[in-house]
């Protein structure tokens, strides 16, 4: 069972069950490295501030580059408006980012290759960006199902098709993440399978390709927290800045 | 593309029981549902105050510490550079009035010099002609005088000379007139 390349999703109990009404919240594998990673968020950061240089030591620059990478990417995709909502895709990005990269070391857990946090996660952007829209435009928020300058007689079919595509972003949103997490996980998983039964005479092959696939899931990892960042800030344009 | 691929690849191994949670992925059993919903939520939450009250405050000011710090660090260099500009041109319009004056100081002390070596020249010349009019006229009175005094040594001479061969005086007189007859003849071959 330990080569079956699914294995690694498992999630099980650490220590005592622990039961709310009924439904099991027990701490679990995947907690631990939420937790793992949210720590290791703090500890970055908590040094990255610890002393404020005026000239930036090492640490202190990569808070300072992560700072500045998401609030340029804030103000390009969503203007200035978005800046109340600077720290919470700061903390999506990094949270999805630090969960991503955790998951590379061997015999961890990957949180976002589950359906199940990124679909939360998903949910919930997609929930606040609908309701910050109906905050700030009322029921002209609706127009966005409306494009302007579409032909009266297409008018129906574009709207209909808009509201499938409006309703389908938390959808895409989760399952780009969990999907391209889990497929590149599983393939490591495969390669490093086929390194074992192969042996030593044809184990080399996959090896290298091991090797090569790490690096590519690093930068994977990266992209992908930076898409889900990104994502965020378009639909939250969206909600902001009514174009339509 | 590559997710294709991958689950492609996936569905021919796994094909059978893909969807059944058991055997094919675990992200399908609901079993832990719940409990990885709390704990995001929980976890994702601490994690979101901490940030947004903590650490992007502490990040934001650094950085606008810097920003400020670098603004001001602009201006004074752009305050100098004016500076530092004027005083070029200061010392440039100092050394065009230096260069202005030497040249001034330079055609006058000319002129000065040329005035000088002339007025020299003239008074040297001046004596030079007086030095060589006085030696002319002292010449001229020697030559008068030597005349007379030679005139006087042959009148002598000539009437010692007859005095021994004839052993006679002859008169002075008519010596004196015969010598000054034959010197106003031949005198002019000599001077």
């Amino acid at each position: 069972m330990a080569t079956n390349p699914m294995h690694q999703f498992n999630v099980y109990r650490i220590g005592p069950e622990v039961k709310i009404a009924g439904i099991d919240i027990s701490f679990t594998n995947s907690s631990l490295f939420m937790l793992l990673s949210a720590g290791a968020i703090c500890i970055f950061l908590l040094l990255g501030t610890r002393e404020k240089k005026l000239i930036p030591g090492k640490i202190q620059l990569v808070a300072e580059m992560f700072y500045n990478f998401i609030a340029k990417m804030i103000s390009d995709t969503a203007g200035s408006k978005a800046k109340p909502y600077f720290p919470f895709i700061f903390s999506l990005f990094m949270f999805v980012l630090f969960c991503n990269m955790v998951g590379m070391f061997p015999y961890s857990f990957t949180v976002t290759s589950h359906i199940i946090v990124t679909l939360i996660m998903a949910m919930f952007i997609f929930v606040a960006v609908t309701i910050i829209g109906f905050i700030k435009h009322g029921f002209k928020y609706l127009k966005i199902f409306v494009p302007s300058g579409v032909p009266v007689l297409l008018l129906p079919l574009i709207t209909v098709i808009e509201i499938i595509s409006y309703l389908s972003r938390p959808v895409s949103l989760s399952v780009r993440l969990f999907a391209n997490m889990m497929a590149g996980h599983t393939m490591l998983k495969v390669f490093g399978g086929f390194v074992i039964s192969l042996g030593l005479l044809g184990g080399w092959l996959p090896l290298s390709f091991s090797v090569a696939l790490t690096g590519l899931e690093i930068l994977v990892a990266f992209l992908q927290a930076y898409v889900f960042a990104i994502l965020t800030c378009i639909y939250l344009n969206d909600a902001l800045n009514l174009h339509h | 593309m590559r997710i294709f691929v991958i689950t492609s690849f996936f569905f021919m191994i796994f094909g059978k029981n893909l969807l059944a949670a058991e055997a094919g992925m675990p992200q399908l059993d609901p079993k832990y549902w719940a409990s990885q919903a709390f704990w995001l939520v929980l976890i994702f939450t601490l994690l979101y105050l901490s940030i947004s009250k903590f650490f992007v405050p502490k990040i934001r000011n650094s950085i606008d510490v810097r920003n400020s710090k670098i603004k001001d660090d602009l201006d004074e260099a752009k305050n100098l550079k004016d500076m530092s500009e004027k005083k070029l041109k200061e010392y440039e319009s100092l050394i065009v009035n230096a260069k202005r004056e030497v040249q001034k100081i330079y055609t006058d002390s000319k002129k000065k010099l040329n005035n000088d070596i002339q007025n020299k020249k003239k008074s040297v010349e001046k004596e030079i002609d007086d030095a060589v009019e006085k030696a002319q006229s002292e010449i001229n009175n020697l030559k008068k005088n030597s005349i007379d005094d030679i005139l006087k040594i042959s009148e002598k001479m000539t009437a010692t000379v007859i005095e021994e061969i004839s052993g006679d005086k002859l008169n002075e007189s008519s010596i004196k007139a015969t010598i000054s007859e034959v010197s106003k003849k031949k005198i002019s071959n000599y001077l």
